[in-house]
């Protein structure tokens, strides 16, 4: 996913040496002419682009706003206007609230820990070493795979009393696990599906902080040598400070994972395991992704997951601009 | 310690770090494939490899399970998806990059924002269409709908604005027309970046598995993931055939990116690199 600021940018650019700068008589019937046939060109994206992902934030107002009959998934037209009961519902739904909360939690532990993991797989492959290419495609390969089938692996790794991980700490004295295993117990369960995910995703990450480290002007750390700054004390005051639009980026696009995570609880926990809340069983990986997927295929009620999504996009869209002003801030 | 020294420690230092990180990177992959080749029921055995290796998972998942036929579904699907949307949005990157036309920038800033949108959001409205479509159980309703790749286009429109406008403007000169300048100077110049598009779009339908699920409920149109899923709830307790049909489902992919890795680093990272 591009950095929307290198796209905001990249308009500029174009705005530049765009049309309209200067249309004399002769450039405005060229430009009549280039624009009959650019949208020729662009007819098939914009027709696929206008009723698959611009009508349906629309329509999904619309289904927001409506009551949705459970029996009937033909819901064009014919619908009762509820105006913002669904809405309303969902301020008052604590299976709600607590999913923004397990995301928010998903995100506190997956952005650190795969940020960590990424600038530290980027170290070490930064040195001339032999068979560095293979390591790196090594690292990036989990990257493409299917988040399905690695949360499915690692149900396999997980297990109890017989998951391979579950035996190796066994093994080593601690039986914690034995029991329900890793993804059976509250207090595990989420960091388990964020370790899995962070060890399928640092290959991205790494590659970001690879290319920005290798633009360090390799004279910032001679200098720093001379004076006597010990690799620490070279990594965090000129290597840090140097990636940080990358860190940031990690953040940005760390949040917008979080908020959509859905394949790694679904193929890993299903939401589960449930804890005790004040007598209501809440289960420890409910993030808000997974409660849109299971009002809307489970229980049917599209109405109410179209609410919630909208809610999701305002989340969204809030940490997006607290980011981008905090990115304007610091950079 | 002489210099020497400190080199070679520092360089052994280095290789330990790198080889265990990358063995528990891969480890998940390397459990998975050996589990996939222990015998029925013995996924939980205390061996690491399996003593007595047998293909009767990988057997049984492909004709007992249906797993041959989600597979040859995830291929029509991935190929026939990738390649328009390969060629939707190399044709829509062409006139970004080089042609100037009527609300240009505000188009392209208003397609760029929509990159901004959870995927969750479209789940509901395009199963909606999907339906009113008449489409549930089709392969155009796995297809269709994800055929405007922004991404794509973005990806395109930045390699292609690197080619020189001379070359387009030469070949107008000596009679071309627009869609032959396209496809015989535009197409030829940018097949890496098409390469990499199609690999990515090809990756990207062959792990679309929640739209997958949501628009097929019928065994013979499931794809690899959505079958994986299905046997999955059903028989949990499989592990050595649910281990079979992820090698099956993971293998493409990590074939293609075998052998074509440089194009998946780049094409993934370009967007985030670039600008």
């Amino acid at each position: 996913m591009p950095r929307v600021d290198s796209q905001t940018q990249n308009v500029e650019q174009t705005r530049s040496d765009g049309p309209g700068a200067n249309p004399g008589p002769r450039r405005a019937s060229t430009l009549r002419r280039d624009s009959a046939t650019s949208y020729t060109f662009l007819a098939p994206f914009l027709v696929i682009f206008a009723v698959f992902l611009v009508f349906p934030v629309f329509y999904s107002l619309y289904l927001a706003l409506h009551q949705v009959p459970a029996d009937s998934f033909d819901i064009f037209g014919g619908l009762e206007f509820v105006a913002f009961r669904n809405f309303a519902k969902l301020f008052t739904d604590t299976k709600f609230w607590w999913s923004v909360l397990m995301t928010l939690y998903y995100a506190a532990l997956i952005i650190p820990s795969g940020i960590a993991a990424s600038l530290a797989l980027a170290l070490l492959l930064n040195n001339r070493l032999r068979f560095v290419a293979a390591y790196r495609s090594a690292f990036f390969m989990p990257y493409v795979l299917d988040m399905l089938v690695v949360g499915i692996v690692w149900t396999l790794i997980y297990s109890p009393h017989v998951g391979i991980l579950t035996r190796i700490f066994e093994s080593v004295g601690i039986t914690a696990f034995t029991e329900r295993g890793f993804l059976g117990m509250p207090a595990s369960a989420m960091p388990s599906v964020v370790f899995a995910n962070v060890l399928k995703g640092a290959g991205f990450g790494m590659i970001l902080y690879l290319s920005a480290i290798q633009n360090i002007s390799p004279s910032l750390y001679e200098a720093a040598e001379i004076d006597g700054a010990s690799p620490w004390k070279r990594f965090t005051s000129i290597t840090l400070p140097l990636v940080k639009p990358i860190t940031l980026f990690m953040v940005i696009i760390g949040t917008i994972g979080a908020l959509n995570a859905f394949a790694e609880v679904y193929a890993m926990t299903s939401g589960g395991p449930n804890v005790d809340v004040g007598g209501r069983a809440l289960g420890a990986t409910w993030v808000t992704g997974y409660y849109v997927f299971d009002t809307f295929y489970t229980q049917f009620k599209l109405g109410y997951a179209a609410a919630m999504s909208y809610v999701l996009l305002g989340l969204t869209l809030l940490i997006s601009l607290v980011n981008r002003r905090f990115l304007r801030a610091e950079v | 310690m002489d210099r020497t020294g400190v080199v070679v420690a520092r360089r052994t230092f280095l290789y330990v770090g790198l080889t265990v990180a990358a063995i528990v990177v891969l480890f998940p992959f390397f459990w998975m494939v050996v589990t996939a080749f222990k015998e029925p029921g013995q996924a939980f055995s205390q061996e690491i490899l399996p003593s007595k290796p047998t293909l009767e998972n990988f057997r049984r998942v492909l004709s007992d399970y249906g797993f041959a036929r989600y597979f040859v579904n995830s291929v029509i699907v991935a190929t026939i998806a990738a390649l328009f949307a390969t060629l939707f949005a190399t044709m829509a990157g062409y006139v970004f990059a080089k042609k100037q036309f009527i609300g240009r920038d505000k188009l392209f800033g208003f397609l760029l924002a929509s990159l901004m949108i959870p995927g969750m959001m479209y789940v509901v409205p395009q199963f909606a269409i999907i339906n009113k479509l008449g489409w549930m159980n089709t392969y155009q309703a796995m297809i269709v709908p994800h055929l405007a790749n922004v991404f794509g286009l973005f990806l395109m429109r930045q390699y292609m604005m690197t080619i020189p406008s001379e070359l387009l403007e030469a070949a107008k000169i000596d009679g071309a027309g627009e869609w032959q300048v396209f496809r015989t100077i535009m197409i030829p110049l940018s097949i890496p970046i098409i390469a990499t598009l199609f690999l990515l779009t090809f990756q990207f339908h062959w792990n679309n598995f929640l739209w997958q699920l949501i628009v097929t409920n019928v065994e013979r149109l499931y794809t690899v993931p959505v079958g994986l899923a299905m046997f999955k709830s059903a028989h949990e307790e499989l592990y050595t055939l649910k281990m079979a049909g992820s090698c099956i489902s993971v293998l493409p992919i990590a074939g293609l990116f075998f052998f074509a890795q440089r194009y998946f680093i780049e094409g993934m990272t370009m967007g985030a690199l670039k600008g």
